[in-house]
């Protein structure tokens, strides 16, 4: 007691600058320190902002497209999922079968792939530098198969308002079936290197709590909201394309900690690839691209459509003047609301823990700053 | 005493080739690391520089020694330079006691255990005052964080040298060797030797203890502000400081070069044995290094304090004890497998078990999302059963 | 421990596995066929000239505006040997600003361009990465000979086949114009002329294939 009163202390305000090894991108957190525990913490965004919601204006509603790919640089699929079923729900447009299917199949692939990057950048935050090498193995591979369908590793641009670019090739089906046994191992394979790791779990388990009412009221969502026991998933709440038609589990955790994100986005790999199988058994022959005017002309009026990125609930608010290039296009970042639930997790925290807590929060900058 | 001219140019020029060799052993250190740690992650390491890369840690000494020498506006320049020096030197000043086989030693010190001891808590002070004079937060970060380690960790691994030098009955490096001709101490004290590892894997600064100039974090902590030839000095100091972990462990633990060929092996072969068991343990150094993520530093200390130390306490008095009642020395064995025992069994059913049981429960209370059927199967069905469907699929929007 | 010792022998397995890594630049992997790598303009043999029209579709649609184009007058239409009236004269692309999206291809109506598998086209000098029309050709018979490349559509776009489809529609016309003169007597009204008139507006043949 005596002591406090002798002691003043100041506290620190340690930068975590847009130059780190661990933020993930150029992101900025200004802490506060008292002593080893974090006070406050106040991130600074917008090191990448590109103006892509100004240049949507700008642009054809294909050329759109290849924005979209750009805002959240890991899950590509899932963002222009997100355009382009905005502009066919404004269009009034009924997509093939097929090019559903396909879309599915590619996005959670994307999905898989995204985990993968989360895994192996949480684990070398944390120190364990191997499974990044594993992880970024088994992302290779579903990279190949992207690039064998859609010409491209990375940033796509294969879907399109009314389907897909082009159809599949011939052997799509025994190569991703293949693909699945071998992306099934090496995650198993991070799995056992850290899931239960002593080290892992004394660095993730109670850290960074939080509970359901406040990740609600953050706008949390995604495995992030999971994690503390909120069964939200937009493909089972308001489910979209054709996950209707796919039996799969939303894995819910119970603490909200760290390891609770983490483990479920493991688990959510492991749904994936079984959604994946059912797919590939469903998949018919048939259109890849409804009928309709090659250049994109919806009526006027506004429409905002959610579905589930990997990092959480992406929607897509868009405005059409009748023209062929949307008036307005907002987007609804996932990891930008996300990281509003940074500062009650961070509360009490220690500075190592810093970087364990942003790292579970799955944040891509792209998105963030758009 | 007197000290013959002879005696000093002896000296002068064991300890030119000593320091020689040492360097050549942490370049060594320097690719096999690298190496390893590649396959160990499914890389094949460096390949270009030399064949398999071997030139890779000449290429690094040239490039760190031909940077630009950068001190901070703000760092007190004499300690700035002083203190890469107060880590390097304790490094290799220990080394003058170290054997290599019966007569390659530069000194034998009949006080050679806690000469390596008091040495060695030297480069502490350095670390210290690099974060000090450095005059940056992340460097003062770093710097305490080294020191409270450092110098916890001191105490498991004082404590198991003791533990060895008990049973040997001696400080002396070469008697010590001498003493395992029949059993090395590993099998004696295996605890110790588990003791001597971990602590020796946190006094040198290695994964999972490295958080105190881990990248993802401190980004360098004490070493933050050194560029060019002084982190080049530190670099080696830590890779030296490895090599001396493994090579305490080989000599004091594994028998040195006299397990299990006996004292009548030439010279080079009996170096040869107890370089072969250095270099095997810094490999599995750097394999743990590869595996683990990093404690945090509570995490560390609490480690330490409550486990590590109370652990070699423990293995001590079980030493002892079995000195003075002249028990069978294989009861020591027995001792170390029970004692570690139990920090593995309270570990799994505080840790492991509720973690399993959790991961389980997340996997089996998954909300299942059951398939609907198709509208073609759908349709199938209302004809079958005459009532009607719901809603219509929701295809495309 | 447990888990740890587990983690250990997981890194400990892929000592005696090979490294999957594929040493570029001695190992070079191939992309797919897919790949779409910096635009190229193809080569049409039989009218010996580029398909490119220079119509810049491709370039109002670029998202990046990424390329410039100038067509001039064809003087293989002139003379006879192609179908096209305009061809491209001078094509650039920056191919710092190309995002490889593939926008270009999907709009081009005369099988002009494509995306190559070019993707290695680092230079030293500051303006290497603007591609004249030179090296885009030169990219694009690359890419033709190696991926065996067909157009979309012959029947429009390939000069030979379509001069081949005119010539056999106005022998055809002819023919049956000699036939029905023959039939009713007259004198023949109007002869098509063998070779293409530039007032006359010729359809666009190629619209049936």
């Amino acid at each position: 007691m005596t002591t406090e009163q002798q002691f003043e202390t100041v506290d620190m305000m340690l930068n975590m600058g847009p130059q780190h090894p661990a933020t993930h991108g150029v992101f900025r957190m200004v802490l506060t320190l008292d002593g080893e525990r974090v006070v406050d913490v106040r991130p600074h965004i917008g090191y990448l902002h590109r103006g892509s919601e100004r240049l949507c204006e700008t642009e054809s509603y294909g050329q759109v497209i290849t924005l979209f790919d750009r805002l959240d640089y890991v899950a590509n699929i899932n963002n222009e999922l997100a355009f382009v079923r905005s502009a066919e729900r404004l269009m009034d447009i009924e997509v093939p079968e097929r090019a559903m299917y396909i879309r599915v199949i590619l996005a959670e692939l994307n999905r898989i792939a995204s985990h993968l990057l989360f895994i192996g950048t949480y684990a070398i935050d944390l120190g364990a530098m191997t499974p990044i090498m594993y992880c970024f193995r088994e992302r290779e591979r579903i990279q190949n198969l992207f690039e064998h369908v859609t010409g491209a590793r990375m940033m796509h641009n294969y879907l399109r308002i009314g389907g897909v670019k082009e159809d599949v090739p011939s052997d799509f089906v025994a190569r991703v079936r293949h693909l699945l046994s071998e992306v099934r191992e090496g995650v198993e394979e991070s799995d056992k290197l850290l899931t239960f790791n002593e080290v892992f779990l004394s660095r993730t388990q109670g850290v960074g709590v939080i509970d359901a009412a406040t990740a609600i009221s953050c706008g949390l969502t995604g495995p992030s909201l999971r994690g503390s026991g909120v069964p939200y998933d937009v493909r089972k709440d308001d489910p979209y394309e054709i996950y209707p038609y796919l039996t799969f589990k939303i894995p819910t955790g119970e603490n909200g900690d760290c390891w609770d994100r983490y483990y479920l986005r493991v688990l959510e790999c492991y749904e994936s690839l079984s959604m994946i199988e059912q797919c590939l058994d469903q998949l018919e022959d048939g259109l890849i691209m409804a009928a309709g005017r090659r250049i994109a002309r919806p009526p006027a009026g506004e429409v905002y459509v959610h579905s589930e990125n990997p990092r959480g609930d992406i929607g897509v608010f868009l405005v059409s003047d009748g023209s062929d290039k949307p008036y307005r296009v907002k987007v609804r970042p996932p990891s930008f609301c996300n990281l509003v639930a940074l500062r009650p997790m961070m509360k009490g925290a220690y500075v190592a823990d810093a970087v364990a807590i942003l790292g579970s929060l799955d944040i891509v900058l792209g998105e963030v700053d758009r | 005493m007197n000290v013959t001219l002879g005696e000093v140019i002896n000296i002068a020029i064991a300890l030119f080739v000593l320091f020689n060799l040492v360097t050549l052993v942490a370049i060594t250190l320097v690719w096999l690391e690298r190496k390893l740690l590649g396959r160990l992650q499914g890389r094949p390491g460096p390949t270009r520089v030399g064949p398999f890369g071997l030139l890779q840690p000449i290429a690094d000494a040239l490039k760190l020694l031909a940077k630009e020498d950068i001190s901070p506006g703000s760092s007190q320049k004499v300690l700035f330079f002083v203190a890469p020096l107060l880590v390097f030197v304790p490094s290799f000043v220990i080394w003058l006691t170290f054997p290599v086989a019966e007569n390659l030693v530069v000194r034998n010190l009949g006080l050679g255990l806690f000469f390596f001891v008091a040495f060695s808590v030297l480069s502490i002070v350095g670390l210290v005052l690099a974060g000090w004079s450095s005059n940056s937060k992340y460097a003062i970060l770093g710097g305490f964080r080294a020191a409270a380690q450092l110098v916890s960790y001191e105490i498991p691994i004082i404590m198991s040298i003791l533990v060895v030098a008990m049973l040997a009955g001696t400080l002396d490096f070469v008697e010590v060797v001498e003493a395992q001709e029949a059993v090395p101490y590993i099998a004696m004290v295996p605890l110790a030797f588990v003791i001597f590892l971990i602590a020796g894997l946190a006094e040198v600064g290695r994964t999972p203890f490295d958080i105190y100039f881990a990248e993802s974090e401190v980004v360098g902590g004490p070493f933050v502000e050194y560029s060019g030839a002084h982190w080049a000095i530190f670099f080696l100091a830590e890779y030296v400081n490895t090599f001396v972990v493994g090579l305490l462990g080989a000599l004091l633990f594994l028998g040195g070069w006299m397990w299990p060929f006996g004292p009548d092996l030439p010279t080079p072969a009996a170096a040869g044995l107890v370089l072969v068991k250095a270099y095997f343990l810094t490999v599995i150094i750097f394999w743990v290094r590869a595996t683990y993520p990093r404690m945090r530093i509570d995490q560390l200390m609490s480690f330490g304090w409550k486990w590590l130390i109370p652990l070699s306490f423990a293995v001590f008095v079980a030493a002892a004890c079995q000195l003075f009642y002249k028990w069978n020395p294989w009861t020591l064995t027995i001792i170390s497998f029970v004692i570690m025992a139990v920090p593995v069994v309270i570990q799994i059913r505080r840790q492991r078990n509720p973690a399993l049981a959790l991961a389980a429960r997340y996997a089996a209370n998954a909300i299942v999302v059951q398939a609907r059927p198709k509208p073609a199967v759908a349709a199938a069905m209302e004809s079958e059963s005459a009532t009607t469907d719901a809603a219509p699929e929701g295809a495309g929007a | 421990m447990i888990s740890g010792l587990k983690g250990l022998l997981t890194t400990l397995r892929w000592l005696g596995k090979k490294p999957v890594t594929a040493q570029y630049p001695n190992q070079h992997l191939p992309v797919q066929h897919r790949y779409m790598g910096f635009p190229a303009l193809l080569w049409d043999e039989t009218g010996d000239e580029p398909f490119c029209t220079g119509c810049m579709v491709c370039v109002r649609e670029c998202p990046t505006q990424c390329m410039t184009a100038i067509m001039h007058d064809n003087p293989n239409f002139t003379e006879g040997l192609s179908h096209r009236r305009k061809i491209i004269e001078t094509f650039e692309i920056n191919l710092n600003r190309c995002i490889l999206c593939g926008i270009c291809v999907d709009v081009c109506a005369f099988d002009a361009i494509e995306m190559s598998h070019e993707h290695e086209l680092a230079s030293f000098e500051r303006a290497g990465a603007r591609a004249d029309l030179g090296l885009l050709l030169q990219q694009g018979r690359r890419y033709m000979k190696e991926e065996s490349w067909e157009p979309a559509s012959p029947g429009r776009n390939v000069a030979g086949i379509v001069l081949e489809a005119r010539a056999k529609t106005a022998a055809a016309k002819a023919a049956a114009e000699v036939a029905a003169e023959s039939k009713s007597g007259d004198a023949p009204a109007n002869v098509k002329p063998q070779e293409p008139n530039l007032d006359e507006k010729t359809p666009l043949e190629g619209s049936e294939s």
